[in-house]
């Protein structure tokens, strides 16, 4: 009783779950203009899920997996009947998620195997693989009820469907390891059986083992965290792939606008995060990113934004690479780790960059 | 699709008018509508349980007490408005009671020497307050309540030895008795005497300087002082008056009654702070008025005389009365606080909006966008800043307006070097030269302004006829935005707001209210009428080709009207483009007789959706900070050429905005286009493709020179 009185309480003042906020940037988060600044290495339309095999560098773009060496020009590798929607290597082994709920698995001992989503293995939206050993494929479906394009369908109904797998490759058994995930976009391999997960929509990294619940060690992002990858001094590289706005926030708490929204309007143009800079005069426009003297100002609340976090081994954010709201590259969901430069994909920029960590990282 | 919430919005938020909560609260006197609330219900409480309250002997008795009390209460005033109190008002008035009645029954002094002398008294007692807390800077709470012991001590002690003596009423006087029972023209002496004090003190305090010098002092000590104010002597000012008053109140208490016992004046400061505080009158000083002194005096006297008439005992009646004094602190406490904040919270009052299906813009519409305006040249890069509207002279030379407050010129023909033109002081928007060459400038937040050819400034108008209706002051202009001149020479211009101002202009969006019109002003006769009111954002105005019609946008609607001037019409609207992609802003002549219209934004799904929810702006407004709501997409803007029937006939983009990401004006003239935004820092110039390379607005309208 008295906590019904304390929701509505809330819910008329704009307290308590009902309050908008957003965590600051802030500490290791302080913007600066690091991936805007960094080296080109070709432009691309839409590239995704980059991850470095042996020496070579591969990443998705629609349907085509591509290939390059550091230096040279992209090569078509492989090309599918649907989106891809995760990549991850092992040794020579490479696992592709696409669109129509497959994943398939090239090179290595289980070259050709084809994992199906079934009832025993829910993966219709393989949107994070992670090899744990030779033989385990890791396997995280984003969401029972949205495809993996429609994440922003996802998002703004709040939906917690998601879930991780562990598949043996040598039978094909899937066993569940966490559920009722917020789309988790990123997935890393810890010693033992435990994985680091980031949930996308709840704006934090767990770790999830069989059989406990899951543990947030990283949680209050201001963004939207996707891949993951490993760095080699044991700490984490986390991609966030678009800002979370407190208008998109009042939109999920407001089921009679967000609705009619969702029915009447095209995705692109909803209020809900992008990967892309603003492309079209029918997208939303928030006060602050209205341009004035011809430019959009950094600190403008853009749908869109590009944030690289490195993690400490106890997944602390150490430092952090932006790209502004005045800036282009946008939209980086992976980075792949090669010596000590990060390559980067950017979405919503249409290239390919590399970092430079400076060995001071 | 229509969905059946929707049909309740459009009905609920066309019939209830939302913003006006927020006009009312906007008001100064919305300072004394508590206190006046509380009246009002207590007198009808009060009226219902006891029958007679408003008799007419009740009533001369009642303003007998008030008289009294009131004189009290306006002292307290007085000390609370320079930031004091005044603790001692109860025993002074005692004790000019007991002397009154002493020098007149006992020593038989005349009259008027009793009054002197008796107010005197309270003065001194005043005096030695303001001594000690004014000069010698104690604390008023403090200092006033030993004052308050002492003098009641010294009462205490008098009446007990003296009381038979003084109140033996021997001796017979009509002055006296005039004082105590007599009426003027059937009001209680006492009460006329208070009623005219007040209205001194009120004008004092509003008029005079001591006036001001008390409020100043009571609003912040500090800040007087440093104006110079003699902070120590207003503040003892204040107790003398305080002291006088309490006095006077005395003395018709001794006349009115004859006796003096050991409860006279007991509890009367409670009764004056709570009437005063009960008022409005603020405990922290530099708030408050005589007018608002009179209603919380009234209050305590409905409720103190209703509860003696109930039968409650004189303790239960005090109590009654420190539980109000502790609700009206508490208010005031709060008011202060929170007034602004509530204020903020409700202004802003969305309407329902529904635009027009229109579709969207694809390869084959008439807005298809296309990169036309790339090859602009720019005039003024980085050297002006929001050049909302432009226009050219005779000589080429081109003029804009600044955020500064200026007119800039920049000099013909290839306007590289620029001057400042004439400084007005708020943000020039829309341009137009008349017959003579004056040029006439709408200057957001100041009106109607002319730079006459010899550079002077002059003001035309700032203010037109307030409508009968409205609770907002809707007779200043605080947002003149476009305007054009009839071949008659009438000035035809439009208000876009009248709730915001110009740097809030986007809240208006998000209103999308008919908060603007489209005002006349005729220099000929030097009047100004509103011509159309209840507009949603006029904007851009311009005259047709043959002068028998103004075509003005509307920007929140996206549409275009005509209003006929002359002819069968006259004085009649009619649609001439009722559904634009974008909001519509300046409208201008192009040279092959059509008219040229810029558009500020273009209409996103989204905000058209929100335009239709009223329900979630306001949620919008209130949870989530200025710079993260949603507005229409104003980065980009293309302009149109348009012909009278409402047809498009041409389109140009900026599509990537690089130069005009959002285009408030455009003005055509020898064959190149000028376009300015109100936001940007620069101005464009753009070739026409098979533009007449002679015509020029100036011509167009006037005739060759």
């Amino acid at each position: 009783m008295l906590g019904r009185l304390k929701d509505w309480y809330d819910g008329f003042r704009g307290a308590g779950e009902y309050a908008i906020t957003v965590p600051p940037m802030d500490g290791a988060l302080r913007p600066n203009t690091e991936l805007d600044q960094a080296e080109p290495l070709f432009e691309w339309p839409a590239p995704d899920n980059i991850v470095a095999v042996g020496a070579q560098v591969r990443f998705s773009s629609g349907c085509d997996v591509l290939g390059f060496s550091p230096g040279g020009a992209p090569g078509l590798v492989a090309h599918h009947s649907a989106d891809v929607t995760a990549l991850a290597a092992y040794g020579e082994a490479m696992a592709t998620g696409l669109a129509s709920g497959e994943v398939l698995i090239a090179g290595g001992p289980h070259d050709g195997k084809r994992l199906v989503a079934s009832a025993a293995l829910a993966i219709t939206c393989p949107v994070a693989l992670a090899f744990q050993d030779a033989d385990t494929l890791l396997i995280a479906n984003g969401s029972d009820r949205h495809g993996a394009s429609e994440w922003r369908h996802d998002l703004l109904t709040r939906g917690a469907t998601g879930s991780v797998w562990a598949v043996d490759l040598r039978g094909g058994a899937g066993r569940c390891l966490a559920r009722n995930l917020a789309w988790p976009r990123g997935l890393v391999a810890l010693g033992g059986d435990r994985v680091l997960v980031s949930e996308a929509w709840r704006s934090q990294l767990v770790v999830v083992r069989p059989g406990a619940a899951s543990d947030p060690v990283l949680t209050d992002l201001p963004a939207y965290p996707g891949g993951i990858t490993a760095s080699g001094d044991s700490g984490y590289f986390v991609c966030l792939f678009a800002p979370r706005r407190r208008l998109t926030e009042l939109v999920m708490r407001e089921p009679a606008y967000r609705d009619r929204m969702m029915a009447e309007i095209e995705p692109e143009y909803w209020i809900s995060p992008s990967l892309r800079p603003m492309q079209s005069y029918y997208e939303p426009l928030q006060g602050g990113t209205l341009k004035k003297l011809a430019m959009i100002k950094p600190w403008a609340p853009s749908r869109s934004y590009g944030l690289i976090v490195q993690l400490a081994p106890d997944f602390g954010p150490l430092r952090s690479f932006h790209s502004r709201a005045d800036g282009t590259r946008h939209g980086i969901s992976s980075c792949a780790v090669i010596g000590d430069r990060i390559v980067a994909a950017s979405t919503g920029g249409d290239i390919v960059f590399a970092l430079d960590l400076g060995g001071n990282g | 699709m229509s969905q059946p919430s929707e049909f309740y919005s459009r009905w609920r938020y066309r019939l209830f008018p939302d913003h006006l909560v927020g006009e009312v609260l906007a008001k100064n006197w919305i300072d004394n509508a508590i206190p006046f609330l509380i009246l009002v219900t207590s007198v009808g409480f009060f009226s219902f349980f006891i029958e007679d309250l408003f008799a007419p002997y009740s009533l001369s008795d009642n303003g007998r007490q008030i008289g009294e009390l009131l004189l009290v209460v306006f002292g307290m005033t007085i000390v609370m408005m320079a930031g004091g109190i005044d603790l001692s008002v109860g025993a002074t008035f005692a004790l000019s009671t007991f002397c009154s009645l002493a020098m007149f029954n006992y020593f038989e002094l005349p009259v008027a020497v009793v009054i002197v002398t008796a107010l005197l008294i309270g003065a001194l007692i005043g005096a030695l307050n303001g001594f000690l807390i004014g000069f010698l800077r104690l604390r008023a709470f403090l200092t006033t309540l030993v004052t308050l012991i002492m003098v009641r001590a010294t009462f205490d002690t008098l009446v007990l030895n003296y009381q038979v003596e003084v109140s033996m009423a021997m001796r017979l006087s009509d002055a006296w008795d005039f004082i105590g029972n007599g009426d003027l023209f059937g009001v209680p002496v006492s009460f006329v005497v208070a009623a005219t004090i007040g209205v001194l003190a009120h004008v004092m305090l509003t008029r005079l300087g001591i006036g001001w010098r008390i409020q100043a002092v009571g609003g912040s000590r500090r800040s007087a002082f440093n104006a110079g104010i003699s902070v120590r002597r207003t503040v003892f000012y204040t107790y003398v008056l305080s002291g006088t008053l309490a006095a006077a109140a005395g003395v018709f208490y001794a006349s009115r009654l004859g006796a003096a016992g050991s409860d006279t004046g007991i509890g009367l400061e409670v009764s004056a702070l709570t009437a005063a505080v009960l008022g409005g009158v603020s405990l922290g000083g530099g708030r408050g008025s005589i007018a608002k002194a009179l209603l919380g005096a009234l209050i305590v006297i409905v409720i103190q005389s209703s509860l003696i008439r109930l039968g409650l005992r004189s303790g239960a009646n005090t109590l009654v009365l420190g539980l109000l004094l502790l609700l009206a602190v508490a208010i005031d406490v709060k008011w202060l606080k929170n007034r602004f904040k509530v204020l903020a919270k409700v202004y802003v009052s969305p309407g329902y909006l529904r635009l027009p299906e229109i579709g969207r813009i694809d390869a084959t519409s008439d807005y298809r966008d296309n990169n036309r305006l790339a090859d602009v040249t720019l005039i003024g890069l980085e050297e002006v800043e929001g050049p909302e509207d432009v226009i050219l002279d005779n000589d080429d030379n081109l003029y804009c307006g600044s955020r500064h407050g200026d007119v800039i010129r920049f000099f013909g023909p290839d306007h590289k070097r620029w001057e400042v033109y004439g400084h007005i002081g708020g943000h020039p928007l829309g341009m137009a030269f008349d017959r003579n060459g004056n040029l006439n400038v709408c200057v957001s937040g100041m009106g109607l302004y002319q730079i006459t050819p010899q550079r002077e400034v002059r003001k035309l108008t700032d203010e037109t006829n307030r409508s009968l209706l409205s609770v907002i002051d809707d007779s200043r202009m605080r947002f003149a935005d476009d305007l054009d001149i009839a071949p008659d020479g009438k000035i035809y211009f439009s208000e876009a707001t009248i709730r915001f101002n110009t740097d809030e202009w986007m809240i208006d969006a998000l209103e999308s209210r008919g908060n603007g019109r489209i005002i006349c002003y005729d220099p000929a006769s030097d009047t100004t009428r509103t011509v159309l009111p209840k507009l949603m954002f006029p904007n851009g105005i311009c005259v047709a080709h043959d002068g028998k019609s103004i075509l003005y946008a509307e920007t929140w609607p996206c549409k275009i009207s005509r209003f006929w001037l002359e002819g069968p019409r006259k004085g009649k609207v009619d649609p001439v483009m009722p559904a634009l992609p974008g909001y519509p802003d300046n409208i201008n002549r192009s040279s092959d007789g059509h008219y040229w219209c810029a558009f500020v934004g273009m209409r996103a799904p989204a905000f058209d959706l929100a335009q239709r929810m009223p329900a979630f702006r306001k949620k919008m407004v209130d949870r989530i900070p200025h710079d993260e709501w949603l507005y229409p997409n104003m980065n980009a803007g293309c302009v149109i050429k348009f012909d009278e029937t409402g047809k498009v006939l041409e389109c140009l983009w900026d599509s990537k905005g690089v130069n005009h990401p959002m285009i408030t004006s455009m003005r055509e003239h020898k064959g190149y286009l000028y376009l300015g935004g109100s936001l940007n820092n620069r101005i464009g110039k753009w070739k026409i493709p098979g533009a007449d390379p002679t015509w020029t607005g100036m011509a167009d309208y006037w005739g060759a020179k």
